[in-house]
Formats: C-alpha cells, structure tokens, sequence
C-alpha cells in the first residue's frame, strides 16, 4: 500500500502542474466553505430579505447543520480535483510511463492500486481541509456550541470522502478510455454540469413523464447517484424540515457504480496492449 | 544450463495480422541472444509480450523458471525502442521513480549516471535532453538494479557513431560478467559482433535459431593474387590443404579445410617461388548467413 503510494508522489512532487491545480482546488474549496457570510452580507446590502428576515441571520454556519451545508457546496469543486486526476493518468498515457512501469515491474494491479490510493489521499486531505474550515467559521458564527453538536452529523464528511473518490475514479476510466486530457476534461464538465443535469431534470419534472418509470430511473444516472448522497439543504431554512440523512438507497447505487468504474479499470488495463 | 527464459507457442493477432506465430524460444544463463528480422516481423511484439505489456493472444512464458512474472521484471533490465521517462522530472528524480518499482534502492543513481556520461546533466531535466541522451538514460534505468538479465530492442537507434560503439562495448562488458542479454536488431553487424546466439524471424514465424559462431563457422574461404597469376593458379593446384578453387582472373579463391589457415597458404606459395600480392582472409558475414536462410524460406 505505502509501495503503491510513494510511487505516485514521486511522480507528482516535483510536478509543478499539479502543485498549482491543487492550490487552486484547495483555494475553491476555502471560498466556497466560507464565502457564505459574505454572500448573504451581499444579499443584505442589494436589500434583499426573506419574508422581513435580515439574511445574515440564517444560521447555515450553526453546527451541526454547517457539515452538511459544507460539504454539499464542496461537491461543486470536485470537478478540480478530478482534472488532476485526469492529467495523472494521462501523463502516463502520453509519455507510455504506464507502459514503463509495467516493464520496470509492476503488476497493473498495483498501478491502479497506486491511483486509487492517490484519489483517496486526496479526498481525504479534502475532508480534513472542510473539518478544519468548518470548525473554524463554526466557532465564529454558530450560535450553538458544545461536542455533541459539533460532532454530531459527522457522516456528511464520510459520504463526501466518498463521492469524491467514487467521481474521480469515474475519471480514470475515461482518462484511460479517451487518452487525451483536454478531451475528457471537456467531456467531463460539460456532463456533470450540463448534459446530465438537464437530462435528469426534464426526466423527474417534465409533464409528460408524470406517473411514468421514468422518473425512478433518474436517479441511476452516475452524476444523479453522486448528488443523491448528499441532499440540498437550504431548504430547511424555507421549509423548516428537510432531509438531512444519507439516503441508503443512493449509497447502494453510488457503490455500484464504484465497483464498475474499478472493474472496467481493471479490465481496460488486463486487455489493452501498451505500445 | 540454468534456464532464463521458455516461451511456449506464443502468438499474437492485431485482428487480421498474425504478429507473432506459435513461437517457441529458449534462453540460457550467459547467453547473448539476438532476435533477428526485418522491419515487422514481430521482434519487438515478442518483446512486449515477454514484458507483459502486450496481452497474448495464446501462449505462455515463464521467467527463471518461476511463476511471478512480475516478480521476475523488477529482475530484468530493458531498453526499448523509446525512451519513457517523465519529462518534467530531471534525470535523478526519473531514476529514483525506477528504484522505487525495481526495489534497488537509490545508492546505485550517480555511479549509473557516470556510467552513461549524464552525471553532468543530472539535474536537468528529461525533456531538455538531445535523443541520444534520453537513449543513454533509459541504458542508466536498466542497469540501475544491476539485474542478472537485459533486455534491448535496437539498443544502438539514435546513437552517434561513438555512443554506438559504447552501447557495443557495455553488452559485452555485461556479456562478460555472466549476465544474460536478449536483444532485437535489424542491424545484423550489431548482432555478429556481440551475440553468441540468435534466432531469425519473419512475419511472425520463427525460421532459424542457433548460434552464431556455428552459422558463421561453416566456411573457411581465402582469397588470394600475385604478379604471376598463371603460375600461381599451377601451384596452388596441388596445394592439398585445400578443398576447391576457383580463379576470376585477377584473384583465386580458395576453400580451405577444416584445420588450414592462410598461414599455410602462405608458407606453400612462398616455398614454391610465389610471393603473393593479397592474402584475404573471408570470413562469413551474419548479413549472408541472414539473407540465405530468408531466401531458403521463401
């Protein structure tokens, strides 16, 4: 395991390209994590309210409500990480280091061993950076203080970790399949944020698919099962209640496209010759 | 003999095209091994099936005899065609990725660096180096765990005439240590000076195999003239450490027996009255041996 990992950051250190994506992800996660106050101070300067409530008193920084709202938004950027992802694997593609590895004398096991391990090290390097971030803005705004709270929810955390991992394994596959980093990440943010998106939309609200199987079906689209796992939460401040749990059902079908993603991986690297 | 590698009928198809055909080949401890064969005739697919990088379509090898194949590459040195290395990385950080894999440690890096004259360069970094230095690293990655066995395919591509004749005289050098050498050439004088065995393959089929100075070995021709041709064509008739002859004119040439040289030759003409003007002495070229045994199989 430590083998397959020290392999990765003696290809990534002295990488400057990776040095700067991961700044810049690191840095998107911070504002997002923390630009919440400065939104709402915002809204409340352009006058706007919400039902003669002053904005900046919606408590979105009260523990343990903050994990979730965190880490939802965090999901935005997880496309970041996944370019660096994408420039990884490719790297090896271009250059047919992958190829040289093999000769050198490792298993294709271990080479996606080795990735896999580098796209839970940094997912979990994330988690840790929204734990600390969260801790901090909590202690600054939340109007609720003591462990059981700050403690309590925890699993949002756990869950991202997890999207995080299963979306960018999702983009190794395609890094391993279209072989041209430029291409896949195109393809990548044009489907997580648009394709997949409006498809799903017109699938769960369009009139016509009213009462139909259809609706049940959207929520197997691999982008739509990520999103799934950690609900919106913004609507417990119109609503009042929403759902703040992780839905068993998304995990069970978020883990089965994990387990696809790694097997086709598998395969891909089993069959295909390296030239 | 201590066995290095079996490959049992391997065989490679791109869709239609039939790469590598049933081969069967074997390698011994200490041997060099040269693969010959024109341009697509399957030497480096052979290659890269034995590496494991190209997936057989049928087939087996077995590395020392052992099952891990994977186990057994980190044992292997290899030169391929390209070189691949990381190009942002310098050449000592692309050699401890190497280390890393091969489990060699890093003490071996700079004396490997001097071996192959990039020591001075070390900490620049890949993509600024000229083809025949990236050439000369990928020779520094290979000998970095100092492995038991080599394996190049057309070790010499992109060299300089002097860079050439330092990868001929490192083979021989490893050659002499014992170590095994498995290389593809199309350069058939870079396999007669350096290999002691080879095999010749065509189109994926395997038509030859044996060693060289066997194949060489079969003829014992010397060619020689002298002021007086009619008389020396007179003398040399009789002269009995000879086989057959034959005369163009300006030159004879004779095949010699087993045990004669042109010592010999030499010493009769002398003591006949002849001081000859050429004495040459032909020895077989791979290059013919290489083009006949095509021919043969046509």
């Amino acid at each position: 395991m430590i083998r397959s990992l020290t392999l990765e950051w003696l290809k990534i250190r002295n990488y400057r390209v990776f040095w700067i994506l991961t700044g810049m992800y690191f840095l998107a996660l911070l504002i997002i994590a923390s630009g919440g106050m400065f939104l709402l101070e915002w809204l409340k300067n352009q006058g706007a309210d919400f039902k003669g409530i002053n904005p900046t008193i919606i408590p979105i920084y009260d523990f343990p409500d903050i994990w979730q709202n965190t880490t939802y938004l965090a999901t935005f950027v997880k496309v970041l990480l996944a370019f660096i992802v994408i420039i990884s694997v490719n790297n090896d593609i271009t250059y047919s280091t992958l190829r040289q590895n093999i000769i050198d004398g490792i298993s294709k096991k271990e080479y996606l061993l080795s990735k896999l391990l580098f796209i839970i090290t940094m997912a979990a390097a994330s988690v840790l950076f929204l734990f600390v971030i969260g801790f901090i803005n909590g202690s600054i705004y939340s109007q609720v203080w003591g462990w059981e709270y700050i403690f309590d929810e925890m699993e949002f955390l756990i869950v991202f970790l997890y999207e995080v991992v299963i979306y960018c394994t999702l983009a190794f596959l395609l890094s391993l399949i279209i072989k041209k980093a430029g291409f896949v990440i195109v393809a990548m943010f044009l489907y997580t944020f648009m394709f997949e998106p409006i498809a799903t939309a017109v699938m769960l609200h369009a009139p016509y698919f009213e009462g139909t199987i259809v609706r049940d079906i959207a929520q197997f689209f691999p982008i739509e099962a990520l999103n799934k796992l950690i609900p919106v939460p913004y609507g417990r401040y119109v609503f009042l209640e929403i759902e703040d749990n992780v839905s068993i059902t998304a995990i069970f079908i978020a883990t089965g496209w994990f387990v696809f993603y790694l097997s086709s991986i598998f395969y891909i690297l089993k069959k295909r010759d390296l030239n | 003999m201590e066995r290095i590698l079996k490959i049992n009928s391997l065989t490679k198809h791109f869709g239609r095209i039939h790469a590598v055909n049933n081969l069967e080949l074997e390698v011994f401890k200490g041997q060099v091994f040269g693969i010959l064969g024109p341009n697509g005739s399957g030497k480096t697919t052979t290659l890269g099936m034995i590496l494991d990088v190209v997936a057989p379509t049928s087939g087996t090898f077995r590395w020392f005899d052992d099952g891990c194949t994977v186990e057994a590459r980190k044992k292997i040195g290899s030169i391929l065609e390209t070189p691949c290395f990381y190009p942002y990385l310098t050449a000592v950080q692309n050699l401890r990725i190497t280390a890393h894999i091969k489990q060699c440690g890093t003490q071996n890096i700079d004396a490997v660096l001097k071996q192959v004259g990039l020591y001075d360069r070390r900490n620049d970094r890949f993509k600024t180096y000229s083809l025949g230095m990236k050439q000369r690293l990928s020779i520094g990655a290979a000998l970095l765990s100092d492995p038991p066995v080599l394996i190049l395919d057309e070790p010499t591509n992109g060299l300089d005439p002097e860079g050439i004749a330092e990868v001929r005289e490192l083979i021989r050098k490893i050659a002499g240590e014992g170590k095994t050498i498995i290389m593809a050439s199309h350069l058939l004088d870079e396999v007669q000076k350096v290999c002691t065995h080879f095999c010749v393959l065509r189109k994926g089929f395997k038509l030859h195999e044996g060693s060289v100075s066997d194949t060489l070995g079969e003829i014992n021709k010397v060619e020689v003239s002298s002021e007086d041709m009619a008389k020396l064509e007179a003398v040399i008739q009789d002269f009995k450490g000879m086989v057959s002859y034959q005369s163009n004119g300006s030159a004879i040439e004779l095949i010699l027996k087993d045990d004669v040289n042109a010592i010999a030759v030499n010493n009769y003409c002398f003591e006949n009255g002849i001081t000859l003007k050429k004495l040459l002495t032909h020895t077989n070229t791979l290059e013919k041996e290489f083009l006949k045994i095509l021919r043969e199989n046509d």
